[in-house]
């Protein structure tokens, strides 16, 4: 029974770590871009939750659009700063990466500086509270974050898989060139992908903000598990990165209830080393450079 | 002689004779300070100059340097509190211990190129953490506490002045090895094209290690210096990203792939970060600003400051060593 408990648990909140991991995958996949500034984005979201719910009471999961909202005009006056002049490229150059790298130091050196590095975390009534189907005991913090992660990424699927505006964005994603001869503004879809990227990331700041406490500096272990699991799901690949997502934390949670909380997030980063060591190029993803 | 020799040599000895100012209080007054400063940038240049032969030529970017620093720091802090001795003798010891370490480090890593390299390095520095963090037999969070030297505070700093001075130059003198042999000729190669380079003739796995070996060895020597002169090595200290960044950042506003590019970058780098704190003060600015100046470096000047001025052509020539 035990097991079974952490095992849903482990799903739960790995469903969360995929919904951080979809924007960073998505953003990667259409712009070549390894967005180093993503998880400062998602902890952005937290604190928009966070004072929302402090200030005037509004629940973190009704939220969600809000935060989303604040990260996605973020995400676009970022874009629009930093990233225009890189857009164009075909390929991925080092450099963009270590923009990225500059921008999250930038916004965790101001977040740090107005807010102090404290932990916080969001209490709705939820949060303290659980659910019990007869010996299994669920939180229900997890349980409902776990759900709405699930139902986001499936709403994500669906957009992709069947809007018009989805399918450019695959399109872009398979070939740049192509995309631009059947006609696809590749400038539009990149910016509106990576603003997408940015409301995902919002979105699960909002959901993140009531399951971890969370602090500025908190971005940098974030980045290293979200890169996990993105280059294990294979850069790229949103499938790849819930999958990956799920078995890991998975993982992660047996060994945080067998052995020691502490040595939990090493999973993510060992995976991540046995990966390089046995198939560079990530379990689900095809080649790319 | 020309410029090029001269300017060098005589900065050089000047450098060398700077410290005895210390002798003479009563005309310069007491300038600790200063000397904490300028062997603060030595130890930088020493990590970006390492960091440039697998970095600028190699084109492997590491955000995760500082974890074979900590690796020789702990090294040397280990055995000299076990053996009894100054961490100075042990500097070869760290050295090789990063070596070996980055060894191992570079057959997986160097596998993969760009992002996923990246990534790799970041995750490196977190599993560093969460190791040391936890493990007993050296400290655990609170890490190794090493005695001070003997000597009286006023040239309490010289043993890690020179050090980090000869090590500077060693690694400076690499450095320009690599960018005019062979060797860095085929890593240069590499970074263009892997593939190309391989069917070339070119050994790429050998030469990739080796130049990651190469780079990790001299930090791991800074690490025992480092060590002794902070007198703690902590995981906490030696394991945060920022200075990572900080070695990146300087790397690039010098300019990536040139000799003299990290030594001017790590100067300009350390008298802004100076200008900073002593104008603003609050630690959390600083990681704002740094963060600013490497967007800006990279959007507007993104072959550094030597790379700039050479491709403008005015590059003063005791600068331009290639």
């Amino acid at each position: 029974m035990f097991i079974i408990q952490t095992i849903i648990l482990g799903l739960c909140l790995g469903f969360v770590y995929a919904l951080m991991a979809t924007g960073l995958t998505l953003i990667f996949g259409v712009m070549r871009i390894v967005n180093l500034a993503h998880p400062i984005f998602i902890l952005v979201g937290a604190f928009v939750a966070y004072y929302l719910f402090v200030l005037y009471g509004i629940d973190p999961i009704i939220a969600i659009p809000l935060c989303a909202a604040v990260t996605a005009l973020l995400g676009a006056i970022t874009y629009k700063l930093v990233f225009e002049k890189d857009a164009g490229a075909q390929t991925y150059s080092e450099m963009t990466v270590l923009l990225t790298f500059g921008t999250a130091m930038v916004l965790d050196g101001t977040l740090s500086y107005f807010f102090k590095n404290t932990q916080r975390i969001t209490s709705p009534p939820y949060a303290t509270d659980a659910i019990f189907l007869g010996e299994l005991f669920l939180p229900t913090a997890q349980l409902y974050s776990g759900l709405i992660s699930v139902g986001l990424i499936i709403a994500l699927g669906l957009f992709l898989k069947f809007s018009k505006l989805g399918i450019a964005i695959r399109a872009t994603s398979l070939s740049r060139v192509n995309a631009e001869l059947v006609g696809i503004d590749v400038k539009f879809v990149c910016l509106f992908s990576f603003i997408l990227g940015c409301a995902l990331a919002g979105a699960a700041g909002s959901l993140v903000s009531f399951v971890f406490s969370f602090f500025p500096a908190k971005h940098w272990e974030w980045i290293a598990i979200l890169m996990s699991l993105v280059v294990l799901g294979g850069m790229g690949s949103i499938l790849g990165v819930v999958i990956s997502a799920a078995i890991l934390t998975v993982i992660a949670s047996l060994v945080g209830a067998f052995i020691a909380p502490a040595w939990s997030t090493l999973v993510f980063f060992v995976a991540l080393f046995l990966m390089l060591l046995i198939k560079p190029h990530g379990m689900f993803g095809k080649y790319l450079e | 002689m020309d410029s090029r020799k001269s300017i060098p040599i005589i900065t050089l000895i000047i450098l060398i004779f700077f410290p005895l100012i210390q002798f003479f209080p009563s005309v310069f007054g007491d300038q600790n300070y200063v000397l904490h400063l300028m062997l603060y940038a030595f130890y930088y240049i020493v990590m970006t100059s390492s960091w440039n032969i697998i970095g600028g030529y190699g084109g492997f970017i590491s955000v995760g340097h500082n974890a074979f620093l900590c690796i020789g720091a702990y090294i040397a802090g280990y055995y000299s509190i076990m053996w009894g001795v100054s961490p100075f003798y042990l500097i070869l010891l760290a050295g090789i211990g990063a070596g070996i370490f980055g060894f191992f480090v570079g057959l997986i890593t160097l596998r993969v190129k760009g992002p996923s390299f990246i990534i790799s390095s970041i995750a490196l520095i977190m599993i560093l953490r969460i190791v040391f963090d936890r493990w007993e037999l050296v400290g655990g969070a609170s890490g190794i506490t090493l005695p001070y030297n003997s000597l009286s505070v006023e040239f309490s700093k010289f043993p890690h002045y020179y050090g980090f001075l000869i090590l500077a130059i060693i690694t400076i003198y690499m450095n320009w090895y690599v960018r005019h042999s062979k060797f860095g000729l085929a890593l240069r190669a590499i970074s263009h094209d892997e593939i190309r380079s391989a069917v070339a003739g070119i050994n790429v796995k050998y030469i990739k290690v080796t130049a990651f070996v190469l780079s990790t060895f001299f930090i791991g020597c800074a690490g025992a210096i480092w060590a002794d002169y902070l007198t703690y090595v902590r995981p906490n200290i030696f394991l945060i990203i920022l200075i990572a960044a900080n070695v990146v950042l300087m790397v690039i506003l010098g300019g990536m792939g040139t000799v003299a590019g990290p030594i001017v970058g790590t100067i300009i780098f350390i008298a802004f970060n100076e200008l900073i704190l002593s104008y603003l003060g609050a630690t959390e600015l600083n990681l704002l600003f740094t963060g600013l100046l490497l967007v800006v470096t990279l959007l507007y000047f993104p072959n550094g400051i030597v790379g700039t001025l050479r491709n403008k052509g005015k590059l003063p020539r005791f600068l331009d060593w290639g």
